[in-house]
């Protein structure tokens, strides 16, 4: 097995070549922004070359061994875009500037009408939408966060999904649709226009899409596929709307005009908040159906449907960013210090509860989730909404003119962002892993036995119920898991602790000294944290530590080289972020002056002066029950009621084993009590909020689309056909006295003699 | 024998020389053509010695284009051979395949006409051969269908007639046309500037009673709620290769006339019904998307999406903005590649499976990868799905709808949601969801046929309104271009005038 994995090494030799490019276009001359293009146009270019290649070598050997039936193609443009992606991002970063802007493609060449006063007349400066590569500190760290992850997931799916019967012949769709989808981010992310970041958004929300339906013969895959679309379409419509009134006002949509000076819009009008508010509000209904907040939140746990990989890059880690995203663009708008409009309060409170809501929600319904990819679809919901409440927190506090404060936060929850994209995407490769192997385990267990008697129909590789002991057979996963963990947690100095720690102290602080709105969001924060500590160390416990709760448990094998690899290089780069904070400055690196990553000073001492010891006396408070909730509270709960040792003769790799050790000796305690209690029951309905939507929809669009091919066929269509049939009798009727007889014709004729008699005589007496 | 089967091969030879030579044109190779600079009112390849036809009444043969017909001329020259190919197997392809000929002789007629009389006649005469593909080549229920469709529209279009002849005896006498007896001339270049300088019917009654007479023809064409039930009716009875011609052709010249004849001549009228346009284009757009999620049958459904998009067209002219004008003049286009493309689809489907009724196959995906992904890519382009052709269009008519309607566009906007409804939906009974992922649930009217994919040259139909609907939609400039220029010279020179005298005399 290990030798034909090494032999597999040889299939990245296209990579070497593909990795060259960059370098060579660079050389050749290209400006580094305008790289930008390449890295969009590589996946671009390969996919219609994986999708119709795969359908005309379907199943053809060099195909499947050399290719990995497209996946090497896959990885070869995405291997394109993150070189062009880092080259973009370095040189970005040497020259020190706050933004770059490539010359800019026209796409769409048109006139405005317009009244100027006295008379209508036709703008002749001509508008027009164009096409561009912009950077600056926000753009730059989400094209790191796409380039890198895109790749290293698509690595893994090359291990996922070639050595699973089911996709054999159908992986070559995988690739080219996950190809696409990494155009759209590349694109979403250097798009130089609100407009241009919608269409690569729509891109992605397309592929999206077709890979939760990729099992397309199960009805609950294309269910989840079509809720999906639709449920972000909701959100899409919204965010359309608020293009079109952004456009209105400012009468363009490109950054380079909108941010230029946001105070004034289309002819130097000062713009009115009470215009742009509702735009900025519409935008964000956008990005909640995108980023899966309340109220449309309800598609993402059902997108679990997609095979792992999908959920780990789309759902987890690069597309429901796109949200987060589009709010973080919307700082310079508010800005009052910085050409921003003034009275623009109530955004950021909007979002920050936003936020707060789903945090908790999301935390809540994770409690009592067994299928270990739903557990981490909630906790996605719950993270991403506690973004929203750093950028929430961001907007009101800037938007107040607490520049200071709000930058930091902001920074703080674009850093959250990352570490939460690097954990995320992670903890789904690692649940993948988990998934991959129980799968095959169980398979060949049945394979073996082939015993005519009754096989465990129920058995569901994804069901956490069925694991336990992992930690000795899956070394790498288990320590993955566990460093991924303890990041979403915010584990003290490990990645997430430092971006979660400030998006809470800053919530606080604003909801403490400023507006007291925003203290609903902070306590449900802080609750949410001791919540996530639960559920996510209830995972691991239940994965890994304990006894194996099914036989196939106890068969699983150690992972492929495929699997390992981006497993290994992400808990480095979770375990490290920390560290690099710390001894890089990488705060230094990412700030800027104008809206970056808004880490201004945010350098070490101001990191654990924030966490440890805030200026405020309730801030530190705040940070130490967080603190405590979060790393002790929530996970002695978990070790208590699903920790215990391994199995007797089991090791458990040295990095994991004290957590193994520590949970089996915890005093167990009993929840069956409360697992059978009315409000887990409804937790585990979610809440109950896919319900009442189905339930909305089948008393209003079903019945309204019914009545409606009704009324067309029978009442408009319904007039025409009277008419049809009065005619024809009308057409019989006349036909009746065409009797052919004689005696009726003279009679008739008689008659009308007599009538043109009668007439003339009228007429001229 | 052989003859009759090598007439398909001269007629699909023939229709796509005439398709390279549009391509030439418009490419500039033949003509040297600037398409940018095309006002309307200047015409280029224009007759320049039109020769009588009826002395008497005025009539003559004179032709010429712009940026109004030629993007439509050029999608006619397409589709001809494409729809040949999609339906290359047909029964008696030698009289199917002429009566495609004598088609695209009728819509290339209706769209270079610059004589009203004889845009007429070739607006009549597309009904011919029309009719007798569905009458010969139809479903089942094709006989009431085409005598439906013919009689329905014919009856409008007499209507239509009625305005042109009343705007006939009111022309101004012209040199050229001394010698006719009446005095009067079709010619509607002269006309056009008559309407403009003095306007052309000085009674405001008899303007707007003439507008409306014009606006039943070309309404009922495109056609709009409420008089759109003769086309699903058309649509599901047709051969596949009619329904793609009168999806992707016929509907427009709806269009195409409303703003050749009606938006030209009329401009007052045309801003006093704005807010009947409006009612219209929204009642088709939103009634159209209901009607679309209650539809079992997959042709009524594409159908009723057609009538759906072709309310956006009413909505663009509505805005009178540059931009919407350019918008709704790239809907013409774009859903003239888009919704053949459905038609071609829903009617392979029916090919190989032998039903329309959605749900009743399962699967599609596993059987046919090639349907499934050309079904794929023209739905998703008719929903309007970004880098694909619809969505330019889409988005051009709502900006230009916020900027004139404000919070209307809600209307609109939420239409969208539906129409990727019904779209998903049919998808997911149709694409997805066989249970087995080795077989699909097969429809009963397979009676036991081995499920099979497209054949090569539906494939390669398919395949290049695909490409072209990607085209289109990433580099949608190709075309755009001159209708915004067109657009913006059509709203400068005939509206803005007629804008302001309203604005004066409240």
């Amino acid at each position: 097995m290990g030798e034909q994995q090494n032999q597999e090494w040889n299939l990245l030799f296209p990579l070497i070549p593909a990795i060259a490019i960059v370098p060579i276009l660079a050389i050749a001359g290209i400006e580094p922004i305008d790289l930008g293009f390449a890295a969009i146009a590589a996946p671009l270019a390969m996919f219609p070359v994986v999708l119709i290649v795969g359908q005309l070598w379907n199943g053809n050997e060099t195909w499947v061994s050399r290719f990995k039936e497209g996946g090497v193609l896959a990885l070869s443009a995405l291997s394109v875009s993150l070189v062009a992606g880092l080259w973009m991002v370095l040189d970005f970063l040497g020259a020190g500037e706050k933004k770059a802007h490539g010359d800019p493609l026209t796409w769409l060449d048109f006139d405005v009408l317009g009244h100027d006063g006295t008379q209508w007349t036709i703008d002749t400066g001509f508008t027009n939408i164009s096409f561009g590569i912009w950077l600056d500190p926000i753009s730059a760290m989400l094209l790191f966060v796409a380039t890198f992850l895109c790749f290293l997931i698509c690595w893994f799916a090359i291990g996922y999904m070639t050595t699973d019967d089911i996709n054999s012949n159908r992986n070559h769709r995988f690739f080219a649709e996950f190809i696409l989808f990494s155009m759209g981010m590349f694109g979403m992310v250097l798009a130089d226009s609100f407009l241009w970041l919608f269409i690569f958004w729509e891109i992605m929300g397309l592929c999206s899409y077709l890979l939760i339906g990729f099992y397309y013969w199960k009805e609950s895959a294309a269910a989840a596929a079509k809720k999906a679309f639709m449920t972000t379409r909701v959100g899409d419509v919204f965010l359309m709307v608020g293009l079109l009134m952004l456009y209105d006002i400012y009468g363009s949509l490109d950054f380079s005009v909108v941010f230029d000076n946001p105070s004034t819009g289309v002819g130097d009008a000062p713009v009115k908040a009470s215009e742009l508010q509702p735009a900025l509000l519409m935008l964000f209904i956008g990005c909640v159906g995108k980023s899966a907040q309340f109220p449309l939140h309800v598609w993402l746990p059902d997108a679990m449907e997609g095979p792992t990989p999908v959920s780990a890059l789309i759902h987890a880690a690069t597309m429901v960013n796109a949200g987060l995203y589009l709010v973080a663009r919307m700082v310079p708008f508010v800005d009052v210090g910085y050409y921003g409009v003034a009275g623009m309060e109530d955004l950021g409170i909007i979002i920050a509860w936003i936020g707060g809501v789903t945090a908790f929600m999301a935390a809540s319904i994770a409690f009592v989730q067994n299928d270990i990819k739903k557990v981490l679809a909630y906790s996605t919901m719950s993270q991403l909404a506690y973004i929203f409440l750093g950028l929430g927190s961001a907007l009101y506090l800037i938007s107040t003119g607490h520049r200071y404060e709000g930058l930091f936060v902001l920074g703080g929850a674009l850093f959250h962002l990352f570490n939460h994209a690097m954990a995320k995407g992670m903890l789904f490769m690692a649940s993948g892993s988990v998934i991959h192997e129980m799968h095959h385990a169980h398979h060949e267990l049945h394979h073996h036995q082939e015993h005519d008697d009754h096989h465990d129909e129920h058995f569901d590789a994804q069901d956490m119920r069925y694991m336990g002991g992992l930690a000795s057979k899956m070394p790498v996963t288990s320590i993955a898991m566990m460093l991924g963990s303890m990041s979403i947690i915010g584990i003290p100095l490990i990645g997430g602790f430092w971006s979660k720690e400030a998006i809470i102290a800053e919530t606080w602080l604003g909801a403490l000294e400023y507006e007291p709105l925003l203290l609903g969001p902070a306590i449900l924060a802080v609750m949410t944290a001791g919540m996530t500590g639960f559920y996510m160390s209830r995972m691991w416990m239940m994965t890994f530590a304990g006894e194996p709760k099914h036989e196939a448990a106890s068969h699983v094998h150690e992972e492929t080289l495929w699997i390992k690899t981006p497993l290994i290089t992400l808990s480095v780069v979770t375990a490290t972020t920390g560290a690099l904070l710390a001894f890089f400055h990488i705060g230094e690196f990412l700030s800027g002056k104008d809206y970056s990553l808004g880490l201004d000073d945010f350098e070490v001492a101001r990191a654990l002066q924030i966490a440890f010891l805030p200026e405020k006396q309730a801030l530190m408070a705040v940070g130490y029950i967080t603190i405590v909730l979060s790393t002790f509270v929530g996970p002695i709960i978990a070790m208590k009621v699903h920790g215990g040792r391994l199995s007797e003769g089991q090791e458990a790799n040295a990095a994991v084993s004290w957590l193994v050790g520590l949970s089996g000796s915890f005093k167990k305690i009993d929840v069956s009590g409360m697992a059978s209690s009315s409000l887990s029951e409804s937790l585990r309905n979610r809440l109950h909020f896919d319900d009442l939507y189905a339930w909305g929809i089948s008393k209003t669009i079903v019945p309204m689309a019914k009545f409606s091919a009704w009324f067309d066929a029978n009442v408009i269509d319904g007039i025409v056909k009277l008419v049809e049939r009065t005619s024809i009798q009308g057409s019989h009727w006349i036909r009746s006295y065409t009797t052919g007889s004689t005696r009726d014709y003279i009679l008739m004729a008689a008659v009308g003699a007599l009538s043109i008699f009668v007439l003339i005589v009228g007429v001229t007496v | 024998m052989r003859m009759k089967a090598s007439v398909r091969n001269v007629a699909i030879g023939l229709s796509s020389a005439i398709f390279l030579l549009t391509t030439l044109i418009f490419a500039g190779t033949i003509g040297q053509i600037d398409w940018l600079s095309i006002g309307m009112g200047d015409y280029v390849l224009e007759t320049e010695d039109p020769i009588w036809l009826i002395e008497s009444i005025g009539v003559t043969w004179h032709l010429g284009t712009d940026a109004l017909s030629f993007p439509m001329i050029w999608l006619t020259t397409l589709l001809i051979p494409i729809s040949m190919l999609v339906q290359w197997d047909a029964k008696d392809g030698h009289s199917f395949h002429s009566l495609l000929l004598i088609m695209e002789g009728a819509l290339i007629g209706v769209f270079v006409s610059l004589d009203l009389f004889v845009f007429y006649v070739f607006w009549e005469l597309t009904l011919v051969p029309m009719f007798f593909l569905i009458m010969i080549w139809g479903g089942e229920d094709r006989k009431y269908a085409s005598m439906k469709f013919f009689i329905y529209t014919f009856t409008a279009s007499v209507l239509m007639l009625v305005g042109i002849l009343v705007m006939y005896f009111n022309t101004a006498t012209d040199p050229n046309f001394a010698g006719t007896l009446t005095g009067h001339h079709f010619n509607l270049v002269l006309m056009t500037e008559q309407s403009r300088v003095d306007g052309l019917i000085t009674s405001e009654g008899l303007r707007h009673l003439v507008w409306l007479l014009l606006l039943i023809g070309f309404a009922t064409k495109m056609p709009s709620v409420p008089v759109h039930t003769w086309l699903p009716d058309a649509h599901v009875q047709a051969p596949t290769a009619g329904s793609m011609l009168l999806a992707g052709v016929m509907l427009k010249m709806g269009a195409y006339g409303f703003l050749r004849v009606a938006v030209a001549m009329f401009p007052e009228s045309t801003l006093t019904f704005v807010p009947l346009l409006v009612f219209l284009g929204m009642a088709s757009l939103v009634y159209g998307a209901v009607v679309c999620l209650g539809q079992t049958n997959l042709k009524r459904m594409v159908a009723y999406s057609s009538v759906s998009h072709m309310g956006l067209i009413f909505l663009g002219i509505a805005t009178m903005q540059p931009l919407g004008f350019a918008g709704a003049l790239f809907m013409m286009f774009a859903h003239g590649i888009i919704s053949p493309l459905l038609f071609a689809v829903a009617g392979s489907f029916k090919h190989h499976y032998h039903t329309l009724e959605i749900g009743s196959m399962r699967g599609i995906a596993h059987h046919s990868p090639f349907l499934a992904g050309h079904m794929m890519l023209g739905w998703m382009g008719s929903l309007g799905l970004p880098l694909l052709a619809g969505f330019v269009a889409e988005v051009a008519i709502m900006i230009a709808f916020w900027m004139t309607f404000g919070w209307w566009v809600l209307l609109p906007a939420l239409t969208l949601i539906f129409t990727a409804l019904y779209y998903l939906t049919s998808m997911q009974k149709m694409i997805f969801e066989s249970d087995d992922p080795h077989v699909g649930i097969l429809p009963d009217t397979m009676h036991g046929e081995e499920p099979r994919d497209v054949t090569w040259h539906e494939n390669a139909g398919m395949f290049v309104l695909g490409a072209l609907t990607i085209l289109f939609g990433i580099l949608p400039f190709i075309f755009w271009d001159m209708m915004s220029a067109w657009s913006t010279d059509f709203i400068q020179t005939y509206l803005v005038h007629a804008m302001n005298m309203l604005e004066a005399s409240p």
